[in-house]
């Protein structure tokens, strides 16, 4: 009838030495019992209210007994919330977890540092209603949608002002920012200011509100310059940075980002000059498909299967280039050990048989297309070394 | 059967079953009769069918599982029934269960009474899971009497507005055998629809214990006109102590809630709008620079600083506009002090002037800025945070009674000389200093024996107050760094303390149930105000002085006249202990939050809740007041600091009084890194300051 079973009044009767202690007494002390520990958390309750907490401590019971007159409980002051571990075989039994300590060790430990002492930082939390991107303040989240927030208000009855679809506004700051780096990556990615802003693109902390544009910039340079072959490595850079940038939450994006990524890893043409080397930037473009999913690919289960799938899809199309085909297989190559074993072994036979006359002086009279070949051998050699033999 | 006998059968009955109250007052009530000769408001005596009811009442066994049993009959009658009445019905549900339960208690049956309990309290839970949680412990005779809540429960009627039907031609036809109800004098004339359904119900089914409870415990009161809405009853979910019929009795009371005559707002009014238009440019700029130079720390951030600049700028060309047009404060009316109040220095003066000259002008269209101020490494000891007027000094209340306040230009200055610019950078820079003996950032007062609650900076920000466990209130001087006085007066710890607006006098909240005020140079309280019927948990003055409200454990609000020490409004409504209180610059609203995070606004005149505010999950910590009243600020302990609209939702609330649901415009959630915030502030040129701890989430 209580929750307090008489059994622990007795418990508790025997440890304070009244050997002689009825049943009865026991069942009418324990709602009794009850009443009153409820009665202590109570007051309790009130006390971490008032010292503005939402957990309940054991200085707040502390001070409910003061106020009760009662002795407080000594011995189990904490400085946090206290940690209980669940009795093994009981559902609803629960216990302190207190370490057994040598007191040798104690006392042969340095003395502990001072803890430090209690200040005050400043920052501001919005101006004029906007909240700043700055480390203090909370990080900002994908612009939230606009409808749920007026809706809400409607369903009031309310004479709402409706407002039109926000408009996403960026700060002059930003704006600066922004077009300062897209300048750099077009014209002149090779310098010493473009690697600085690359650092900064890859820690910044307020960078978020420019994902979407940089997604659409690169998107939008990636289909035009396709035969700009330093633009497009200075793209990847970016997107790589992006990437690295702790502060920055790029899933939204990621759709839009991946179709530009991917072109620079299997597109037929990279660069318009010969010079260019463009194995360089399939390379480094199959690093970052790789870790991107292997950042994101638990968010996306489809992204990896998508991806291996068209990735696939060029190595095995005997009418595309050999570039595409290098690129194919670094970007397969990149994505791991299970990867290659799953779907480029199996295909390996039947594309070796279509690779090697292309290798062969006689088979194949173009310089540029042996050459090619002999990269996309290569590449299969470098990740699959323990398949080869040498070549007849 | 002639009246004397009914009377005698009805008393011997009460005497048999124990009702000692209700004998007592039947008793008194023939006695009153007797004397005046009115007619009684419920015909019992010349009706024959209550009589025959009593008669049922003392055939019927004593079985506790009648109880179970008629209740869950009660109740699933309750849920089937129509849709219109249904929610009208199920506000007597909740009252026919405590009743029930405490019935059982008061009996002995206390297996039963706890199986009955847990059955039925997941219905209540949503509405009063704190009363639940409450009585659930009752688990004898004797802890019925001893806990207060229960003990005036059951010593008092519960108030429950019922509906008529204005078809009432058409039910007394289809009812015209039923048990009628003629109720009050007043409203004899009309069948009770909702009500007469209930008794007739409790009739057919011979649900006797249930009748009975509900003739003693519940008083119908029958208002006119269809079901109210369900948004419309937020009185009747709290069941207080005292008389409901008290409370609107009191709030009944004339409240003078209009603005002091000689305010310096009110000077502006006459000397400063003719020069502001000249002046306000080139003040503009110096207000800025000057701002500039309080907050240093954010020197690094020049690129922020300069934004606001145009900013303010651009708003201040709209506010000079709309200043002269609307201002919500001029329409309020002047009252004169009751206190004999402080007169300020002329200086002091100038420069409050000045600041409401160059005051931003807010609104919807128009946000506040806000400066935060994190207390870091307090290791859960910090239990209240203070920022003076001016958003200069800060005033913080530890758990280790100690009392510690920052001077925010010293900080500035000190974390721009040693390069600290973040939480991340203290480690190196305590390791550098701290061995040297470096001077505290803050100036440490201690004094208190008892965790301190509360700090309030007197308006000027000379003196601080601090509340404290330990059953005193201690008067700090910022300019001394000493403690002056130290008052002792209440008999529990002291929730809360709150300067006047004006300085010289304050107020203070206490466990011991009464909020008192003081005046500096005297050690004795001048008024008590007792009343609240638990714990008074925040006090806050009124802007004129001339009334203190207070928030309670009891989950009401009260208003109290300074002068006379009379409680003149009781705001009920909110479902759990009030934590914070705020009032509006006009003096015509009083905004109060709860543990729930539930904000409520009231009007103070009418004594009703103007809209509820929801959109907190946690403890409502802090309440702020813009300086025009447009907009509220209200700080949580889920981290969040949100902006409310005030002025759009007032003005609706004119034009279309009954709407009933309409709801305070949330403006915009600013949410912190994991900082519950425990105090805003804002200054007289709008600028909004909060505080709050750290509060690492391991």
């Amino acid at each position: 009838m209580s929750i307090v079973p008489k059994e622990t009044v007795e418990v508790i009767a025997q440890s304070i030495g009244i050997s002689h202690f009825s049943t009865d007494a026991a069942l009418a002390l324990a709602p009794d019992v009850e009443y009153r520990i409820r009665e202590i958390m109570q007051e309790a309750i009130k006390c971490m209210r008032h010292s503005r907490r939402t957990t309940l401590t054991t200085d707040d019971v502390d001070e409910a007994l003061k106020l009760r007159n009662v002795e407080p409980v000594y011995g189990f002051a904490s400085g946090g919330p206290l940690r209980f571990r669940r009795a093994i075989g009981y559902r609803d039994l629960f216990y302190l977890d207190d370490k057994d300590v040598e007191f040798k060790e104690v006392i042969e430990a340095p003395l502990p540092r001072a803890p430090l002492d209690t200040s005050i930082v400043c920052h501001w939390l919005a101006i004029e209603g906007v909240q700043p991107v700055i480390p203090e303040n909370a990080p900002v989240q994908a612009i939230a949608a606009p409808s749920n927030g007026t809706n809400n208000e409607q369903k009031d009855g309310l004479p709402v002002e409706i407002k039109l679809p926000v408009k996403h506004i960026l700060s002059r700051e930003l704006q600066l920012y922004f077009d300062k780096i897209t300048e750099l990556a077009v014209s002149r990615s090779d310098s010493v200011l473009f690697k600085q802003a690359l650092v900064s693109l890859a820690t910044d902390s307020g960078l978020h509100p420019l994902v979407p544009y940089f997604t659409y910039f690169v998107a939008d340079e990636v289909s035009r310059g396709l035969n700009n072959y330093s633009l497009l490595f200075a793209l990847m850079r970016v997107v790589w940075n992006l990437l690295q940038n702790p502060h920055i939450q790029i899933e939204p994006y990621l759709h839009q980002l991946m179709p530009s990524v991917v072109t620079c890893l299997v597109a037929k043409r990279l660069g318009n000059r010969l010079a260019d080397n463009h194995w360089e930037l399939r390379d480094f473009t199959a690093k970052l498909v790789a870790a991107i999913c292997k950042r994101y690919g638990h968010v996306y289960n489809t992204l990896q299967t998508r991806l291996t799938k068209t990735l696939l899809n060029a190595l095995l199309d005997p009418k595309r280039a050999l570039t595409q085909h290098y690129g194919a297989v670094q970007g397969l190559a990149a994505l791991g050990p299970n990867v290659v074993r799953l779907l480029l072994l199996p295909n390996l036979g039947p594309y070796l048989s279509l690779l090697e006359p292309e290798m062969l002086l006689e088979k194949q009279k173009n310089e540029v297309k042996r050459h090619e070949a002999w990269r996309v051998y290569g590449a299969l050699l470098v990740r699959l070394p323990f398949l080869f033999s040498p070549l007849p | 059967m002639d009246e004397l006998q009914v009377v005698e059968f009805v008393a011997t009955y009460l005497k048999k079953k124990g009702f000692s109250e209700a004998e007592n007052a039947l008793q008194a009530e023939i006695q009153r009769n007797k004397s005046s000769n009115n007619t009684n408001p419920i015909d019992i005596l010349n009706d024959p069918e209550l009589s025959k009811f009593f008669r049922t009442f003392s055939e019927s066994e004593d079985g506790p599982a009648r109880y179970q049993d008629e209740y869950s009959k009660l109740r699933s009658w309750t849920y089937s029934s129509l849709d219109l009445y249904k929610h009208e019905l199920l506000h007597v549900l909740y009252p026919v269960f405590i009743h029930c339960f405490m019935d059982l208690v008061a009996k002995g049956h206390i297996q039963e009474a706890r199986t009955f309990f847990n059955n039925f309290r997941e219905d209540h839970e949503m509405m009063h899971l704190r009363d639940l949680q409450k009585l659930e412990g009752v688990l004898s005779p004797s802890h019925l009497e001893e806990m207060e809540f229960a003990h005036s429960l059951r010593h008092s009627k519960v108030n429950i507005k019922i509906c008529q039907v204005l078809y009432l031609f058409l039910f007394t036809s289809l009812h015209q055998n039923t048990y009628i109800v003629k109720k009050s004098n007043h409203c004899q004339s009309f069948y009770q629809y909702s009500y007469e359904l209930l008794l007739q119900y409790l009739h057919k089914t011979q649900s006797t214990k249930m009748l009975g409870i509900i003739n003693e415990r519940i008083n119908f009161q029958v208002s006119p006109g269809q079901p109210s809405s369900i948004s419309d009853d937020a009185e009747i979910v709290t069941l207080i102590g005292s008389n409901q019929d008290a409370a609107n009795q009191i709030n009944q009371k004339e409240v003078h809630w209009g603005l002091l005559e000689d305010s310096l707002e009110n000077r502006l009014e006459k000397t400063g709008l003719i020069s502001d238009s000249e002046k306000a440019e080139g003040e503009n700029k110096e207000a800025e620079i000057d701002e500039n130079k309080k907050r240093p720390v954010e020197g690094g951030k020049q690129g922020a600083s300069i934004k606001k600049l145009k900013k303010d700028k651009a708003i201040n060309a709209t506010a000079k506009t709309s200043r002269l047009e609307a201002n919500t404060v001029s329409t309020a009316p002047r009252v004169k002090p009751d206190l004999a109040l402080p007169v300020m220095p002329t200086e002091v003066e100038q420069s409050i002037l000045e600041d409401l000259r160059n005051r931003v002008h807010l609104s919807s269209a128009a946000l506040p800025s806000v400066s935060f101020y994190t207390f870091i490494n307090t290791h859960n000891g910090l239990n209240c945070a203070s920022i003076s007027q001016d958003g200069s000094l800060v005033a913080g209340g530890f758990s280790d009674s100690s009392l510690k306040v920052w001077d925010m230009a010293k900080l500035g200055q000190q974390a721009v000389s040693s390069g600290l610019q973040g939480e991340n950078d203290t480690t190196p820079r305590e390791d550098i200093i701290g061995p040297n003996g470096r001077k505290r950032s803050y100036t440490l007062y201690q004094g208190h024996s008892g965790p301190v609650y509360s700090a309030s900076f007197s308006p000027l920000g000379d003196f601080i107050l601090s509340s404290s466990a330990d059953t005193t209130i201690r008067l700090w001087s910022t300019k001394l760094n000493a403690n002056l006085v130290c008052y002792k007066g209440h008999n529990y710890p002291v929730w809360d303390v709150q300067f006047n607006p004006q300085g010289h006098y304050f107020a203070s909240s206490s466990h011991d149930r009464t909020a008192r005020i003081w005046s500096m140079d005297r050690i004795q309280p001048l008024r008590i105000m007792a009343g609240h019927l638990s714990d008074v948990d925040c006090v806050r003055w009124h802007i004129n002085c001339n009334y203190i409200a207070t928030g309670s454990s009891d989950k009401t609000v009260r208003l109290w006249d300074v002068s006379s020490g009379e409680c003149v409004r009781i705001f009920i409504g909110h479902r759990s202990m009030i934590l914070s209180l705020a009032m509006s610059p006009d003096g015509r609203y009083m905004a109060s939050g709860d543990e729930d995070g539930t904000i409520m606004m009231w009007d103070l005149a009418s004594g009703r809740c103007v809209t509820p505010l929801m959109g907190h999950t946690s403890c409502v910590w802090t309440l702020a007041y813009s300086c025009e009243g447009s907009l509220l600020a209200s700080g949580s302990a889920d981290c969040t600091v949100k902006l409310w609209d005030v002025t759009t939702s007032t003005k609706v609330l004119k034009t279309e009084e009954k709407s009933g649901t309409n709801r305070l415009r949330s403006l915009k959630t600013l949410p912190t890194k994991s900082t519950p915030v425990y105090s805003l502030q804002f200054s007289r040129r709008n600028l909004l300051f909060a505080a709050g701890a750290l509060s690492k989430t391991s």
